[in-house]
């Protein structure tokens, strides 16, 4: 078993028309619970003259069902007061335990959760972690974050023993020390971290340190391939991203690193129109519309994510048949800056063009989605420079020489910058202020 | 469902009996700690007496406090809650995500917080009056620099601590945090605090020097209990 590459493979090989099958069964199963036991369910079906008994089949549920995004939820809590927007199916005292996002938009919002063993978020993870080659009795550094919840649970389900070591922004030192006494086969890599070890990587070697990591992941916003080349192949290091399933779970790479793998059996993903209803053409940019197919206490049924994917049913070259997806960005990340269009991945490549700022720490701060100049905020590394006058000439030709827009700046050490982070799991990339 | 077919199939996995691994920074440089299921459990049971003894029952909500990297101590506190059925909200120990702790303060019926850290109480006392804020809260149990902030605040409040690789939480008496006697022996040397792993314990035996600073208190706790005490400095 342990030299398996799956960890469940009757189900991760399973065929589409199975797994269909599957989800099938599960929407409509939950579609009738959900307007019982949902009084946000309820109020937003019953506005569009939808009913249960209209669903009898998948092709129903997309056609009737309607979707709904963050805003239609917080207007539902707002207005009740309902700290859960009405989505609990259960009693508040019948739950297990309360999550929350990572709040980098604004106030943390709740995941209500009930389970046995496992948190539901790590146990969605384990035929990943499984995938990158976790096995029992391996070593497995602690991550930072508890917001949703303590994911120990899931590496000690694998059989994995976890060693306990601070290894947030700032304690980089600390965790190669314990990299280096423990010898670790997983841990994760969150972007501040990597920005960190790409500063000491002249006073240790990194190689040899990781060299007992059978991979590392990272998650939160996308990495550069810059660094990514720099942790594959300096620091020896495989990387696997992943990504948010729309709030149902996670999606991450497998070892052959092309797309995000969806767990279909726990969730109904759809790509529609960002502006419409309608699905986009399987491989074509749409929104990710997801449906939790494997959530006892409060599931999202067709909610809206805001983010912008690639879709493939195609089987993987792992041999999975899930569902793959390729982020391309968020909704609404596109700013238009006196009707200019500009998006983050021009910035990114001008910043990361200057040695100095070479890790990519940047944020465009808009107050709305539409402005009429561009600041960005640039974080850069003190010890390669002491003439930011000069720095900044050079960012404002790469920017604009890239965007078409003259931009304005806002320098800080890469420190500073990140110690503005308000998240384990994510650096914001556009931030209001 | 599917996430509970996922971890039957890691069930069928072979588990090695060691659960936790930690350093356990002392001045002479790290000892190493091993915690397995069985420390785990036992911890666990202690830790559900320490909280019933705050009040803590089936239906009530809680917010635990605390970071990825203490698992070791805070995975028995949250199977603890969960064997009282008590819900448990999860929140960052870290002072910049004092957001967080507000949020669920503000949103949820919070019967107790667990483990409040003195950075999230500083963080907080930039945008309110912590007194104000938590007064009403019936039972909160902070770390020692939060515990004696909140009570500066005039804010009621016992310790829970970490305390090297033993959980240490004060009663309603307030006389010093319990270290449960069965699992460890607690003393003072040149004003360190001192911890021994009982026999029961998979670290058996294995002295831990600690940086921690403070005293112990071995009489009986007006409480009933014959666990040691640890005030911390």
């Amino acid at each position: 078993m342990p030299e398996d590459r799956y960890l469940e493979p009757a189900v991760e090989t399973m065929s589409r028309t199975a797994l269909r099958e599957l989800q099938e069964k599960r929407v409509l199963d939950l579609v009738p619970a959900a307007y019982e036991n949902s009084p946000f369910y309820r109020e937003l079906w019953d506005s569009h003259g939808v009913h249960p008994r209209d669903i009898s089949s998948l092709e129903d549920f997309r056609e009737r069902i309607p979707s709904f995004g963050k805003d239609v939820l917080r207007a539902y809590r707002a207005r009740t007061g309902d700290p859960f927007g009405g989505l609990l199916h259960v009693q508040p005292s019948e739950l297990n335990s309360i999550t929350s996002s990572s709040g980098t938009t604004g106030d943390p919002e709740f995941f209500a959760e009930i389970w046995d063993g496992a948190p539901p978020l790590v146990t969605a993870q384990l035929r990943d972690l499984w995938e990158l080659g976790l096995r029992p009795g391996d070593r497995v550094l602690s991550p930072p974050g508890t917001f949703r919840n303590l994911m120990d649970y899931g590496y000690h389900a694998l059989g994995a023993v976890v060693i306990s070591t601070n290894t947030w922004f700032g304690r980089m030192r600390e965790t190669l020390e314990a990299v280096r006494r423990y010898r670790p086969a997983y841990m994760q890599l969150m972007y501040p971290q990597l920005v960190e070890l790409e500063h000491m990587e002249k006073e240790y070697d990194l190689k040899e340190l990781f060299s007992s990591l059978k991979g590392a992941s990272c998650a939160g916003q996308p990495i550069s391939p810059r660094m990514r080349q720099k942790v594959q192949n300096e620091w020896g290091v495989e990387l696997y991203e992943y990504t948010s399933a729309a709030d149902t779970g996670t999606a991450w790479e497998c070892r052959e690193h092309d797309g995000f793998h969806l767990w279909e059996d726990t969730v109904f993903a759809e790509c529609l129109n960002p502006s419409g209803n309608e699905p986009v053409e399987e491989g074509q940019i749409g929104e990710l519309v997801a449906t939790d197919l494997d959530n006892r206490a409060a599931p999202l049924i067709r909610y809206r994510s805001e983010d912008l994917v690639r879709v493939s049913n195609e089987t993987c070259g792992c041999g999975r048949t899930h569902g793959r997806m390729w982020v391309s960005g968020r909704r609404g990340d596109e700013t238009l800056v006196g009707g200019r269009p500009v998006v983050l991945g021009d910035v990114w490549q001008a910043v990361e063009a200057e040695p100095e700022t070479v890790a990519g720490v940047f944020q465009i701060v808009r107050p709305a989605r539409e402005v009429d100049r561009l600041l960005v905020r640039v974080g850069y590394d003190p010890f390669l420079t002491t003439d930011t006058a000069d720095l900044a000439d050079r960012l404002r030709a790469g920017i604009g020489g890239r965007t078409g827009v003259e931009p304005e700046l806002e320098l800080h050490t890469e420190e500073e910058l990140m110690q503005t982070v308000r998240s384990v799991a994510k650096f914001p990339r556009v931030v209001k202020r | 469902m599917a996430r509970q077919e996922t971890l039957s199939r890691a069930c069928m996995l072979d588990h090695p009996p060691i659960a936790y691994l930690l350093a356990v920074p002392g001045p002479e440089g790290a000892v190493d700690c091993e915690v397995g299921w069985d420390d785990l459990a036992r911890d666990a049971a202690w830790t559900q007496e320490r909280l019933e003894a705050h009040g803590l029952k089936r239906g009530q909500q809680v917010a635990v406090s605390f970071s990825g990297h203490e698992g070791v101590w805070f995975q028995p506190v949250i199977e603890a809650l969960r064997n009282l059925g008590v819900v448990y909200g999860s929140v960052e120990a870290m002072g910049w995500d004092h957001v967080r702790t507000r949020v669920f303060h503000r949103e949820l019926d919070l019967h107790a917080i667990l483990g409040l850290s003195g950075e999230t109480l500083e963080a907080l006392s930039g945008q309110v009056m912590i007194g104000d804020l938590l007064r009403d809260t019936p039972v909160i149990l902070a770390r020692p620099e939060g515990a004696e902030r909140l009570r500066n605040a005039g804010v009621s409040a016992a310790v829970l601590s970490t305390l090297g690789p033993a959980l240490a939480i004060e009663c309603p008496e307030r006389a010093g945090a319990h270290v449960n006697r069965a699992e460890w022996t607690v003393g003072e040397r040149e004003g360190r605090l001192v911890l021994m792993a009982a026999a029961v314990r998979t670290a058996a035996g294995r002295e831990f020097v600690l940086e921690t600073r403070g005293t112990v208190r071995t009489e009986r706790c007006a409480c009933g209990s014959d666990d040691p005490r640890v005030v911390f400095a």
